[in-house]
């Protein structure tokens, strides 16, 4: 496959959605840190960086979902699974939860200006980081980043 | 002069028989192995071994997974597809016309192989 065959790169099935889960670990991750930082320094401009970053990594989560479960219908058939492919569909769906949940969370403190961040919301954080963490080992393992494939 | 005529017809029979008996048995034993002629492709480390199979028209391969991960075999022709195959878990489709059949894992498109069927 050329480097550049858009259509190729597009047309090539589940290989998106290993694409495409970079983008909400990544902010997610960058939200976390923005976010302990807010909570040291107590600098708003930080908790404002949380925000966006769990917001645009909450929505790319959508995508990510969207085509994990395109590539276990299509290359998969949409047959029951099980073992590591079962544990990823569940981490991942928990994961994406976790991190829509870490934005509502900002979004309502920030709809009220008297709102004060609640500390549980760091837990929670920290709970998701440890699941996309699993998640993300489950898919490389899958995806063969440690074999030939 | 009787009895020697007799005893070289007895045993020359007793030779044609014994001859019919042993190629009886090489014909069964042919015909057995035909019918149970099998192959195996080993699912490892991302890769099938060998990726390249001649096989005989009849034969029945059989994939096993020996890696940690989950695999699939599924032909690019659509002639045969098995399910997702854990450590250990195996597939087999036997081959009863002669051609080329590449297949694939279609966890992990780039492990590709091919069985050829004389």
């Amino acid at each position: 496959m050329h480097p550049f065959d858009l259509q190729a790169a597009l047309l090539a099935k589940h290989a998106q959605h290993v694409v495409l889960i970079h983008f909400p670990i990544a902010l997610f991750l960058a939200g976390v840190a923005f976010d302990f930082l807010a909570q040291w320094t107590k600098r708003q401009s930080l908790a404002a960086a949380a925000y966006y970053n769990f917001f645009v990594a909450a929505l790319s989560t959508i995508p990510v979902v969207v085509t994990g479960i395109l590539a276990w219908q299509w290359q998969l058939e949409g047959q029951r699974l099980k073992g590591i492919l079962l544990q990823h569909l569940v981490l991942g769906s928990a994961s994406s939860l976790l991190i829509w949940l870490a934005w509502i969370i900002h979004a309502r403190a920030r709809r009220d200006k008297n709102a004060v961040l609640p500390g549980y919301r760091l837990l929670i954080e920290v709970v998701a980081t440890a699941v996309v963490a699993l998640t993300g080992h489950l898919g490389g393992f899958l995806s063969g980043v440690n074999g030939v494939g | 002069m009787r009895r020697s005529v007799f005893t070289g017809v007895l045993l020359l029979a007793l030779g044609f028989g014994i001859a019919e008996l042993g190629a009886g048995t090489r014909n069964f034993t042919a015909s057995a192995q035909q019918k149970a002629e099998t192959a195996e492709v080993k699912i490892d480390n991302f890769s099938f071994g060998p990726a390249e199979l001649t096989v005989s028209a009849g034969t029945t391969v059989t994939w096993i997974n020996r890696d940690d991960i989950p695999h699939t075999v599924v032909s690019t022709d659509k002639v045969f597809k098995s399910k997702v195959l854990d450590t250990d878990e195996k597939f087999s489709f036997t081959f009863s016309k002669a051609g080329t059949y590449p297949y694939f894992c279609s966890i992990h498109p780039k492990m590709t192989g091919k069985i050829i069927v004389q």
